[in-house]
């Protein structure tokens, strides 16, 4: 894009929303808060989430809001590439589309056609499908998983919700994946061993080039800290791995960073993975975004999931989990292996 | 380029103006208009959606849209209650019931349309003898031109622009020529502002030297997956701003280049993956 700043709106400065939840509590309670806002009736998300041809990137840069009644399956079963670290039901749901950060990397960009956040208020209707599966089996669900939902919950709330759902259903665990740095809605929720927050811990040279608005490290470790020290569970994510010239510095830097602020014995375990992205996806995504070095780099096909050239992969993965056992077990450090599409224990 | 679809002559002639356009004196199905620069080209495309809809395909076929450089924008007068120019941020076609949506993600506060003036608009058969709803806007083009260029323009690259002239009148005659114009005059510094601010909206068209890419191609034999191979690999040099040309260059000398099988050209692809990453 060659033009400046002021060249687009602020963010949210459209909120499309449904006509079926315009008098919804938690629609008009986010209408309050942007007042500035040109607010458009529609009849269905989809109307404006699915418009052929949008700009992922651009959109990113000036994103709408589209609030919407999510009237289908709202829990789906969690995909290969995903760590399920263990459980047995694993899933995820999606009762937000998207997300405000912008990570150049993000397999969001390859999933949908717009960079749009869609909100979907009735969270009460995926409680509703989480009984009727809970009455099955227990359930581990990813809550996070196509969007950052701490980083929304200034607006939606919805981290509170999760918690006290969480606490009255004895079957379901829930990980809460972010980069945010917040931190004061820990003071709101109590503790929950099923409840656990799991933070994304990238060197800063990527945050900087690769992960855009997400909170730096030193934010990042000082939430999770936070998080622990009220009794919550936490999992940090060295996940995904990026591969850059220096990766071996700036991953190792990081590495004793992190040590240095989060009593890493006190973890509930720790993930480690280096980038993968499902072959479809990344082929909108370099039509999409031809300037990504991220999205351009020559992957190798792997049964469907574009990965690093094994040796790179390998040596980053080995780097770290060489650095963590040093001071935690083996059995708490999750790694993933594509080529059978199954996961293991490291 | 900015492309321009105007439904009356009467609305477009102060826009042919203030842009010194020249009409486009070869046979033409419309009238069409073009500045000596090719930064603009306009269509009158006549009233109503079917000629709406011809006069856009016609406009950005004929001039060859780029969905990464160009922007497509329709002005013209319809009816309302709030006088002044609006951007339009929904446009509901009366006749099939359908709603479509322009992509908001412009600025336009400093060329006089700030958030407060968009309004929604609906696409009418006839003229309106009064306004069903006075909140939104009506007239008689703009779903067309949406429905024909959504095949060609990203939805961030379409601007609806329209100046209420009348709010409804039983008798579209007490619309004359000389008062569209009078009121189109009116809003041209508007759309010229947005025209000045939007002129440089271009995105990356992810384009490689073809040339020496063809000619790498060529000189390793390689086979059509092994080109997209290659063809990624200078897309990724690229990004990551590396001298594609030196890195060839280099592998001449050191008599890679030319390749003399389809064999030999494979393992120079390797060379060349594991010196850029």
């Amino acid at each position: 894009m060659s033009s400046g700043k002021d060249l687009f709106n602020f963010p949210f400065s459209h909120i499309y929303v449904e006509k079926k939840v315009t008098d919804h509590p938690l629609t008009k309670s986010i209408l309050a808060r942007y007042g500035k806002s040109a607010v458009i009736s529609i009849d269905h998300y989809k109307d404006v989430f699915n418009r052929p041809r949008q700009s992922y990137g651009l959109q990113k840069t000036s994103p709408s809001l589209i609030l919407a009644r999510n009237t289908g399956a709202s829990v789906f079963k969690g995909a290969p590439v995903c760590q399920d670290f263990g459980y047995d039901y694993f899933y995820y749901t999606s009762c937000t589309r998207n997300c405000i950060f912008d990570c150049e990397y993000c397999f969001l960009r390859g999933m949908y056609g717009s960079g749009d956040v869609v909100i979907f208020v009735n969270l009460e209707d995926t409680f509703a499908e989480l009984e009727t599966l809970l009455s099955e089996h227990p359930v581990y669900l990813c809550v996070s998983y196509d969007t950052d939902l701490i980083a929304l919950d200034i607006l939606t709330g919805y981290i509170s919700r999760w918690a006290e759902f969480t606490k009255t259903h004895k079957d379901l665990s829930i990980e809460i994946r972010t980069k945010s740095f917040r931190k004061d809605f820990y003071d709101k929720i109590s503790p929950c061993d099923r409840m656990i927050f799991a933070y994304t811990i990238s060197p800063q040279e990527i945050i900087d080039k690769y992960e855009k608005r997400t909170a730096s490290l030193s934010d990042r470790l000082s939430a999770a800290s936070y998080a622990m020290e009220k009794g919550f569970p936490v999992r940090l994510c060295f996940d995904p791995l990026i591969y850059v010239r220096n990766w071996k510095d700036i991953y190792t830097s990081m590495f004793h960073e992190t040590v240095k602020h989060i009593d890493i014995h006190q973890l509930k375990d720790i993930s480690v993975g280096s980038y993968r992205i499902s072959s479809e996806y990344i082929r909108k995504i370099r039509k999409d975004f031809p300037g990504s070095s991220i999205c351009q780099f020559p992957y190798e096909n792997h049964g469907g999931y574009m990965e690093y050239p094994e040796n790179i992969k390998n040596e980053m993965e080995n780097h770290l989990v060489t650095l963590l056992q040093t001071l935690i077990s083996r059995d708490k450090i999750f790694r993933i292996d594509n080529e059978e599409n199954s996961r293991r224990r490291n | 380029m900015f492309f321009i679809v105007c439904a009356l002559s009467a609305e477009a002639k102060p826009l042919i103006s203030a842009l010194s356009l020249r009409r486009d004196n070869r046979a033409c199905p419309y009238d069409t208009f073009f500045a000596e620069d090719s930064s603009s080209v306009l269509v009158i495309s006549g009233m109503g959606t079917v000629a709406a809809a011809s006069a856009t395909t016609y406009l950005l076929t004929r001039f060859g849209f780029c969905p990464e450089k160009d922007i497509l924008i329709n002005f013209g007068s319809c009816a309302g209650k709030a006088p002044g120019i609006h951007l339009v941020n929904k446009i509901h076609d009366e006749v099939t019931g359908r709603d479509f949506y322009p992509d908001m993600l412009y600025d336009l506060s400093s060329c006089g349309l700030p958030l407060s003036s968009e309004k929604a608009l609906v696409t009418v058969s006839k003229v309106v003898a009064s306004l069903e709803d006075p909140s939104l806007l009506y007239e008689m083009e703009a779903s067309a031109v949406f429905q024909a260029a959504a095949r060609f323009v990203p939805p961030h690259r379409m601007i609806f622009l329209k100046y209420v002239s009348d709010s409804g009148t039983d008798d579209p005659k007490k619309i004359t020529s000389a008062l569209l114009t009078k009121w189109a005059e009116k809003h041209i510094s508007t759309v010229i502002s947005v025209l000045d601010h939007l002129k440089d909206v271009t995105e990356d068209d992810g384009a490689i030297d073809e040339d020496l890419f063809l000619g790498t191609a060529l000189a390793l034999r390689l086979s059509e997956t092994m080109r997209h191979e290659l063809h990624q690999l200078f897309v990724y040099a690229k990004t990551e701003e590396i001298d594609m040309e030196k890195l060839l260059s280099d592998l001449e000398k050191e008599g890679n280049i030319p390749a003399k099988s389809k064999r030999e050209g494979k393992e120079v692809l390797d060379v060349i993956r594991q010196r850029l990453i």
